[in-house]
């Protein structure tokens, strides 16, 4: 072992339009060694991982959001420009940038190449999908793109691992930035860039050139951007801003003025280096496809069956491992509870903390097997056809095509739909979907509904639906009627804005490279299990407290004695009917059973009993607990398996205060109304928190929906007393 | 769904006007300025060809080539990009 201090790691960064095969690239470089964070204040994921290069060279590379200009227009976009700019503080600059091109359509992706080759970084440009190039008769001269653009220029194709050699090769190379200028401001607008320019400070960690850059970013500046406000002098700003307004009035179109100057130099050097036969831009192979996807008739019906497949899938292929799950940690609980001596220390290890890791676990194989779908979706190119289709449905909310299959993927279960909405450029069309993605009825909520229908819903043919039928249909329709009111108004008020325009990419079709499709559903299962889980292991564990403690009222002492005598006479079916009152009583006399009776008044103006209200608490671990509490609650075997007992008691059970029956089919309704739309998942809370990187979201969710709820069940309840229906 | 007040020249008409298959050159884009500016990054640079390649099956939005680029476009937006038929 060498005692001198490690040199720092050389900072790599990986960049390019988005479809450029970027996280390919990244993916075939670090393989497994990869870490997911958050860059501090914004919900954009930091993707950094380690990379072996010749020589026992070790490098870090960062993922860098997909991009399409370095005037952003998203948050990804602008944590791109504040890490090449030195705008963001836990991001320095790299030290070398590898610029990922789609070698098939230079035209487009050579804008940001040029933009980013202007900074004067170092850098190298990796024409990627030479493969694809080669296929459609394309030719790119390597060494004449590397003579006009002044940097080192490797063909690559990511997916195959093609090339990859040479890249690793130039990555430890000393590379020398390009002197090279593309941009073609008019003249007058040069003069006000060089003038801003010189007013920003000399900063080591960038070079002199990227303060250009800077003035621009300045200039275009509309007063909302704060990096800049953060990093530059507020009288710098001051003056940018009065500069801009002044030449808003005397030369509009400014603010676009460069970008058609770069298009002719980009063109004068496609022309150049890029020999193409008559032809090639056209993508037979694409025109076919989407003469099918996209058609006007058979586009919709293959959407239809391609999504319904997916949502049957999550749904069926994952409650087997979810039931296997579910019965190895019941079995790792008999184990420990079986070595242990009976006590709270017991108790707290398996219906508290073992409890929790199964809760978060039974959730993996639905995230996994819906990011499997997704990333596949996402990588041949169909998810951008399926937001084409949908738009037009979902612009009537305010939200684009995009938020459709996060919601859809909502009704097996909203932690993944959650999950998958970082498929959505917009910041705020993402979170209202994040808001909306509980309204649809998930499966948990499917053991209540099955309880409460079966109890109080007469099975009548109502035309040619059953009544049950038609209020499941009734309760799933209410759920997306109160998503839409929701996303309507979240659109309107606190999400109003965001950047004006609805323009998507729709890339060629590819052949999903299998290795990334692998490793975005490990690391979606992972993150999950690691940040969601920790919160619903803490949740579990304070559910656990609340519904064990305090111990041993009068009545509990006084069963534990008969349970003694039934024993003492072998008398099992005593015993078992002594430990079902137990379980009653001291769920009853528990913190948890208090509180259901302390907010019985709070739930009494919806129908509502305080035994209920122990189920609402429990259910807080997951809504399907409401029925095994219920069942608790009424000295029933704990189950959820078989609820015919259950439904009878709670059709026949007598309010010992009034003399009439506790619950008539308007308090089902009523329950059943509110189901719908409470927050009641800890779980969704959790990984909202995550995905919203803050903790107002989760806590507006909780607020928001539980109020809604409450309103509805009221309406229903009290208004169904008016109309008669009390009983 | 009004055209705005601005009378069009002979022989321009709004890119979402154009029917599926049809080319035509970009003369002008009368957007907000963020929007002119990310439009043009994107390739709808005026006297570009552009082509409407279909309509999505609800008639809304539009999927448009330009510089090889696949793209899709809002009516709400392509409304105010005029074009001259090539």
């Amino acid at each position: 072992m060498s005692a001198r201090a490690e040199p720092r790691l050389r900072r790599i960064a990986i960049l390019g339009n988005p479809n450029a095969g970027k996280s390919t690239l990244f993916n075939a470089l670090t393989g497994l060694r990869q870490k997911v964070a958050n860059y501090p204040g914004v919900t954009v994921e930091k993707k950094t991982g380690s990379c072996e290069l010749p020589g026992g060279v070790r490098a870090e590379l960062i993922d860098l959001p997909g991009s399409y200009s370095l005037q952003p227009a998203s948050p990804d976009e602008m944590v791109v420009r504040d890490v090449l700019l030195g705008l963001q503080d836990d991001t320095p600059p790299p030290d070398l940038i590898v610029f990922v091109v789609d070698a098939t359509n230079l035209d487009r992706h050579l804008y940001l190449a040029l933009q980013v080759i202007e900074l004067g970084r170092p850098l190298i440009l990796a024409l990627n999908m030479m493969d694809a190039a080669a296929e459609r008769g394309l030719s790119v001269d390597i060494a004449a793109l590397e003579r006009q653009l002044a940097v080192p220029v490797v063909g690559i194709s990511a997916a195959r691992g093609e090339g990859l050699d040479a890249l690793r090769a130039l990555m430890i190379r000393d590379v020398k930035p390009s002197s090279r200028h593309f941009r073609r401001w008019p003249a007058h607008l040069e003069r006000v860039i060089d003038r801003l320019e010189q007013r920003l400070p000399h900063r080591e960690d960038l070079p002199d050139r990227a303060r250009r850059d800077l003035a621009v970013a300045l200039l275009l500046d509309h007063g909302d951007d704060e990096a800049l406000a953060r990093h530059v002098a507020p009288e710098t700003l001051a003056d940018a801003h009065l500069l801009a307004r002044r030449l808003d009035e005397f030369s509009p179109g400014w603010r676009s003025g460069d970008v058609a100057g770069r298009y002719d130099a980009i063109s004068a050097i496609v022309e150049e280096v890029v020999n193409a036969p008559a032809g090639a831009h056209r993508d037979s192979r694409r025109e076919a496809i989407d003469r099918v996807l996209t058609h006007r008739v058979w586009g919709p019906v293959i959407f239809v069956l391609l999504m319904g497949a997916v949502f049957q899938s999550v749904f069926a292929w994952a409650q087997p491992l979810m039931d296997g799950i579910d019965w190895g940690m019941q079995r790792v609980g008999q184990a420990v509870g079986g070595a242990m001596a009976d006590g709270p220390l017991r108790s707290l290890l398996v219906d508290g903390v073992i409890a929790g890791v199964g809760t978060t676990l039974t959730f993996v194989p639905q995230i996994a097997i819906l990011f499997l779908f997704l990333s596949i979706l996402e990588d041949t190119g169909y998810m951008a056809r399926a937001a084409f289709i949908m738009d037009r449905v979902m612009s009537r909310v305010g939200l684009s095509g995009r938020s459709f299959i996060p919601l859809l993927s909502s009704f097996a279960c909203a932690i993944p739909g959650i999950m998958a909405t970082r498929s959505i450029d917009s910041r705020r069309d993402r979170f209202a979907t994040i808001m909306i993605a509980p309204f649809m009825s998930c499966s948990a909520r499917l053991p209540v509904f099955a309880l409460l229908i079966g109890a109080f819903v007469p099975n009548r043919w109502i035309g040619f639906i059953t009544l049950p039928g038609l209020t499941l249909f009734a309760m799933y329709f209410l759920g997306i009627v109160a998503a839409i009111v929701v996303a309507w108004g979240l659109k309107r008020t606190v999400l109003k804005g965001g950047f004006p325009l609805y323009v998507m990419e729709l890339p060629p079709y590819r052949v999903p490279a299998w290795r990334s499709v692998f490793i975005t559903v490990r690391e979606r299962s992972i993150l999950f299990t690691r940040n969601a889980g920790t919160v619903i292991l803490a949740i579990t564990v304070v559910l656990w407290f609340l519904a064990s403690y305090p111990k041993g009222s009068d009545a509990v002492r006084a069963l534990e004695t008969q349970r003694t005598a039934a024993a003492a006479v072998a008398d099992t079916a005593r015993v078992a009917q002594v430990d079902r009152e137990i379980a009653s009583a001291s769920l009853e006399h528990s913190f948890a059973g208090r509180a259901g009776k302390f907010i019985e008044p709070a739930i009494a103006p919806l129908g509502f009993d305080w035994r209920i209200g122990i189920g609402l608490i429990t259910s807080l671990a997951a809504r399907e607990v409401m029925v095994s509490t219920m069942a608790t609650v009424f000295n029933l075997e704990s189950t959820d398996e078989d609820v015919q007992p259950l439904r009878e008691i709670l059709r026949e059970t007598v309010d010992t205060r009034t003399g009439r029956l506790a619950y008539t089919p308007l308090t089902g309704l009523s329950l059943m109304v509110f189901y719908v739309l409470a927050c009641q998942c800890m779980s969704t809370l959790a990984v909202v928190r995550r995905e919203t990187n803050s903790w107002r979201w989760p806590i507006a969710m909780l607020l928001l929906m539980n109020a809604m709820a409450w309103g509805a069940s009221f309406a229903v309840y009290q208004g169904g007393r008016l109309l008669g229906y009390a009983s | 769904m009004k055209r705005r007040a601005k009378q069009p020249d002979a022989g321009t008409l709004a890119l979402d006007e154009l029917t599926a298959g049809e080319r035509a050159v970009i003369v002008s884009l009368d957007c907000p300025p963020a929007v002119t500016r990310r439009l043009m990054e994107l390739g709808l640079i005026p006297g570009t060809e552009v082509e409407l390649i279909r309509r999505a099956p609800l008639g809304d939005p539009i999927e448009i080539a330009v510089r090889g680029v696949h793209l899709s476009l809002r009516r709400s937006e392509a409304r105010h990009i005029d074009v001259r038929a090539s």
